[in-house]
C-alpha cells in the first residue's frame, strides 16, 4: 500500500517535471519566436548545429581526403564549395569543422569527448570562476583580497596577451585551447558569481542552514550556488560565442588545433596565402562559417534578452 | 586623488611584475626552445647545446630571470675582476668593455693557446698585446681566464682546449668555429636599468626593433581611433534620440553584428571584395624601410577592419547611454519649460550621454590591442602586435619579455587616465 503510493506519487512528480520541462522549453521557443533577430540567430545557429551532428550524411568527401588532381578550386559540382590547396573538399572541412567547435574536443587521436571544444571551455571557466567567486564571495576577509586582487590583475592583461602566451608556450591542441578559453573567461565569472554570492549570502535560508550546523562547501554549493544559476547560465550563453570567436582567433593565429584538423581559424590562415594568388575560396568559406555562427549566437542572445526584458 | 593615482601606479608595476614572471615561468615550463625554432628542426644536440651556452640560457631559471631583470653585468664584472663599461659606438653599436687600473678600456680574444688584450685609446683606436699573464691556474695544472669577446659576453676561456661552437655571425648567418670557450654570459643592464636586451631570434637590440613596431602599431590605432570615435558618437547619438525607429534598430543590430564578426574573417572579406574582386586597394601592406604614412593606400584596409569592428562597439555603448539620458526626468523638465530642441540635445543630454561611452572606451582598449593584433597578421602589417607573436612562436623571451610589458603598460596606463577622466566629466566622483 505504502509501496504503490509512493509508487504514483513519485510517477506524479516525475511526469509533472517532465511537463516542466516541456513548457519550458515551449516558453522559450515562443520568446525566440517573438523576436524577429532572435529567429534569424536561432536558424543561423541551428543549421550549424545539425550541420554538425550529420556531418558524415551531408558529405561523401573525409575532411582529410586529398583529391592531388583538384587542389584550389573554385565551387563545382563534385566540390559544392570548391578545395584547398591541397585538394581537400572545403564542404566537408567547413562540417566536420563545426563538430570541432561544437560536438566533440579531440584531446588525442583515440580520445574524443562528446561537447565541442568551446563548450568545454566556457564549462572549464565556469567551474573554475564558480568555485573561486564562491568562495571568495562566502569566506571573505583575506582570501577575498587576495583572490579578487590577482584576478584584477588577470583582467588588466590584455586578452591577447594570455592567448598568445599561453598556447605558444603549450603548442596546439584542443586541450590547450580549451584551457586558453576557460583562463581567460574566469575571472568574469568568478566577478559575477562573488557579487551573487556576497547577495544571497544575507538571506534567511542561508542563515537557517549555517545555523543547522551544515558544513561551508554545503552552504556554497547546495544553498548559494543553485540560487545564483539565472544570472551565470545568460553569462554562459554570451560566453559561448566569445569562446568561438576565441577559437577562431587562436586558429588563426597558428594557435588552434594541429593540422590536418579541419579548424576553422587555421583553414584561414592557411587559404590567406592562396588569395592573392586568385583562389579565394579556401579563405573565404571558413571566415563566412565562423562569422555566421557568431553573429547567429549573438543575434540569438540579444533578442532573446531583449524579449525576455519586455516580459518582465 | 594623488593618493589614488600612486596606488594605482604600484599596481600597475605590481601587475607588470606579475606578467613578466608569469611570461617567464610559462615559457620555461613549455617544452621545445629557440635554439631549434632558430636553428631548425635537424639542429645536433652538440649544436644546441653550444647556442644556448653562447646566449647564457644553460643558466639556472631564476638566475636567467634576474639576468632579464637586474642585468647581468655586474656578474661579469664579478668573474672579470674589472669594472665594466657600456659604450655606444658612433654607428649606434653597443659594446661592454673592461676598464684597467690605469684607465684604458679592454677585451679580450684566443689565438691559439695565447690571449691577446684588445686595448682602446682614449681616442678610439685598438691595439692588440699579448696578455699571457693573465692566464689563471686551477689545482689540477688547467689555465683559464674570464674576459670579454667582441660580442658583449664575458667568456670563460680554458688553455689548450678545443671546442666547436657554432657562432652567429652578422651578415652570413651560423659558422661552426673551434675555441677555448667553455662558457659565455651574455652582457646586458637589464629591463629595470633600460635594456630589455637582445633578440634570440634576429640577434638585434630588442628596444630598436620595438621602438619601429610600436611606432607602426600607434600609426595605425591612432588613425582608426581617430575615424571611429566621432563616427561611432553621432551615429550612437543619432540611434538614441530615436529609440525604436527603423534607423535606430538597423543601426543597432548592424553594429553588434560587425562588432562580433572575428577581425580575421573581416579582414579576409575586406581584401576579397577591395583587392582581389574591385582591385582598389593592396591587400597586403609592404612597407620595406619606408614609415606607414608614406604609403597611405596600404593603411585604408587595415584601418577600416578596425574602424568597422570598433564601430558597433562604441556605437551600441553611446545608443545605450543616450536612451537612458532622454528618460530621465530632468530632460523631460528641459522640454517641458520649453527649451528648443537643439539645446536640449546638445546642451543637456549629450554631454551627460558621453560620460558612460569614453570611460568605456578606455577600459576597451585591451580589446583593441587583441584587434590590433589579429589585423596585423592578416595583412602582413609590421606592428608590434606581429613582433609579439613571432617572438611568442620562437621563444624569444627577451622580446616576448619586452613587448608584453608594453602591453601591459598599454591596458592599465589607459584605463588609469579612464578614471582619471571620470573625475573631469563626473564631478561627483571622488576617489580614495
Amino acid at each position: 500500500m505504502l509501496q504503490v503510493a509512493e509508487g504514483t506519487s513519485q510517477g506524479k512528480t516525475s511526469r509533472r517535471t517532465g511537463r516542466r520541462l516541456f513548457l519550458g522549453i515551449r516558453r522559450t521557443f515562443s520568446l525566440i519566436f517573438a523576436s524577429r533577430t532572435a529567429t534569424v540567430g536561432f536558424f543561423i545557429v541551428a543549421f550549424w548545429v545539425s550541420a554538425a551532428v550529420f556531418a558524415p550524411l551531408l558529405t561523401p568527401y573525409s575532411p582529410t581526403y586529398q583529391d592531388w588532381k583538384a587542389p584550389n578550386q573554385g565551387p563545382s559540382a563534385a566540390h559544392p564549395l570548391g578545395t584547398d590547396e591541397l585538394g581537400r573538399d572545403l564542404w566537408a572541412r567547413l562540417l566536420y569543422g563545426a563538430r570541432i567547435v561544437l560536438v566533440v574536443l579531440p584531446v588525442s587521436q583515440d580520445l574524443w569527448l562528446p561537447g565541442g571544444t568551446a563548450l568545454w571551455g566556457v564549462a572549464a571557466s565556469l567551474a573554475l570562476g564558480a568555485f573561486l567567486g564562491l568562495v571568495s564571495g562566502y569566506k571573505g576577509g583575506w582570501i577575498d583580497e587576495v583572490v579578487m586582487r590577482l584576478l584584477d590583475a588577470m583582467m588588466a592583461v590584455p586578452v591577447i596577451l594570455l592567448y598568445l602566451i599561453f598556447v605558444a608556450a603549450m603548442g596546439a591542441s584542443a586541450v590547450n585551447v580549451v584551457l586558453a578559453i576557460a583562463i581567460v573567461g574566469t575571472p568574469g565569472i568568478a566577478r559575477l558569481v562573488r557579487g551573487l554570492t556576497l547577495d544571497i549570502r544575507t538571506r534567511d535560508y542561508v542563515r537557517a542552514a549555517e545555523t543547522r550546523g551544515e558544513s561551508p562547501w554545503y552552504v556554497m554549493f547546495v544553498e548559494i550556488l543553485p540560487n545564483a544559476k539565472g544570472p551565470i547560465i545568460i553569462d554562459a550563453m554570451l560566453r559561448v560565442g566569445y569562446a568561438i570567436f576565441a577559437m577562431g582567433t587562436l586558429g588563426f593565429l597558428g594557435l588552434g588545433l594541429p593540422p590536418p584538423s579541419p579548424d576553422w581559424g587555421s583553414m584561414v590562415a592557411k587559404g590567406r596565402e592562396f588569395i592573392l594568388a586568385g583562389s579565394p575560396w579556401a579563405a573565404l568559406w571558413p571566415s563566412v562559417a565562423i562569422a555566421s555562427l557568431v553573429v547567429g549566437l549573438n543575434l540569438l542572445a540579444d533578442g532573446l534578452r531583449e524579449e525576455a526584458m519586455r516580459y518582465q | 586623488m594623488l593618493v589614488f593615482i600612486l596606488r594605482r601606479m604600484l599596481l600597475l608595476l605590481l601587475t607588470m611584475l606579475l606578467v613578466s614572471v608569469a611570461v617567464f615561468l610559462i615559457t620555461e615550463a613549455s617544452p621545445g626552445n629557440v635554439a631549434r625554432n632558430v636553428l631548425g628542426s635537424f639542429v645536433t644536440p652538440e649544436q644546441e647545446a653550444s647556442f644556448l651556452n653562447q646566449l647564457g640560457l644553460d643558466d639556472p631559471a631564476p638566475v636567467r630571470y634576474l639576468h632579464w631583470l637586474v642585468g647581468s653585468d655586474w656578474r661579469g664584472s664579478r668573474l672579470v675582476g674589472l669594472p665594466l663599461k657600456r659604450l655606444v659606438t658612433e654607428k649606434g653599436f653597443v659594446e661592454w668593455w673592461a676598464r684597467l687600473p690605469d684607465g684604458n678600456l679592454v677585451r679580450w680574444k684566443l689565438d691559439g693557446d695565447n690571449l691577446i688584450a684588445q686595448i682602446r685609446r682614449p681616442d678610439g683606436a685598438v691595439e692588440e698585446v699579448p696578455d699571457n699573464g693573465r692566464w689563471r691556474k686551477r689545482a689540477d695544472g688547467s689555465s683559464y681566464f674570464w674576459g670579454l669577446d667582441a660580442h658583449n659576453r664575458a667568456v670563460l676561456w680554458e688553455k689548450g682546449t678545443k671546442r666547436k661552437a657554432w657562432v652567429f655571425v652578422v651578415g652570413s648567418g651560423w659558422k661552426e668555429v673551434s675555441g677555448g670557450a667553455m662558457d659565455y654570459l651574455p652582457l646586458k643592464k637589464g629591463f629595470l636599468r633600460g635594456d630589455p636586451g637582445v633578440s634570440l631570434r634576429t640577434g638585434r637590440p630588442v628596444a630598436k626593433s620595438l621602438f619601429i613596431r610600436l611606432r607602426n602599431s600607434l600609426v595605425l590605432a591612432g588613425i582608426a581611433f581617430a575615424v571611429v570615435m566621432p563616427l561611432a558618437l553621432a551615429l550612437g547619438i543619432a540611434a538614441g534620440l530615436r529609440e525604436g525607429s527603423a534607423l535606430d534598430r538597423s543601426l543597432s543590430v548592424g553594429g553588434m553584428v560587425f562588432s562580433v564578426i572575428p577581425e580575421f574573417a573581416m579582414g579576409i572579406f575586406l581584401i576579397l571584395i577591395f583587392a582581389l574582386w574591385l582591385g582598389w586597394l593592396p591587400g597586403a601592406t609592404v612597407f620595406g624601410e619606408k614609415a606607414p604614412w608614406q604609403r597611405p593606400d596600404m593603411l585604408v584596409l587595415p584601418v577600416l577592419t578596425l574602424t568597422l569592428i570598433e564601430l558597433g562597439y562604441v556605437l551600441r555603448i553611446t545608443r545605450a547611454s543616450m536612451v537612458e539620458v532622454m528618460r530621465s526626468p530632468y530632460i523631460r523638465t528641459a522640454f517641458i519649460k520649453g527649451l528648443p530642441y537643439r539645446r536640449v540635445i546638445f546642451k543637456h543630454a549629450v554631454r551627460n550621454a558621453l560620460i558612460a561611452p569614453i570611460t568605456v572606451i578606455m577600459l576597451h582598449v585591451n580589446w583593441l590591442l587583441g584587434g590590433i593584433v589579429v589585423v596585423e597578421v592578416v595583412f602582413g602589417y609590421p606592428g608590434l602586435g606581429k613582433y609579439l607573436l613571432d617572438s611568442a612562436l620562437y621563444k624569444d623571451i627577451n622580446a616576448l619579455e619586452a613587448g608584453a610589458m608594453i602591453m601591459v603598460v598599454a591596458a592599465v596606463g589607459t584605463q588609469l587616465v579612464a578614471d582619471i577622466l571620470y573625475t573631469f566629466l563626473n564631478p561627483r566622483i571622488r576617489y580614495r
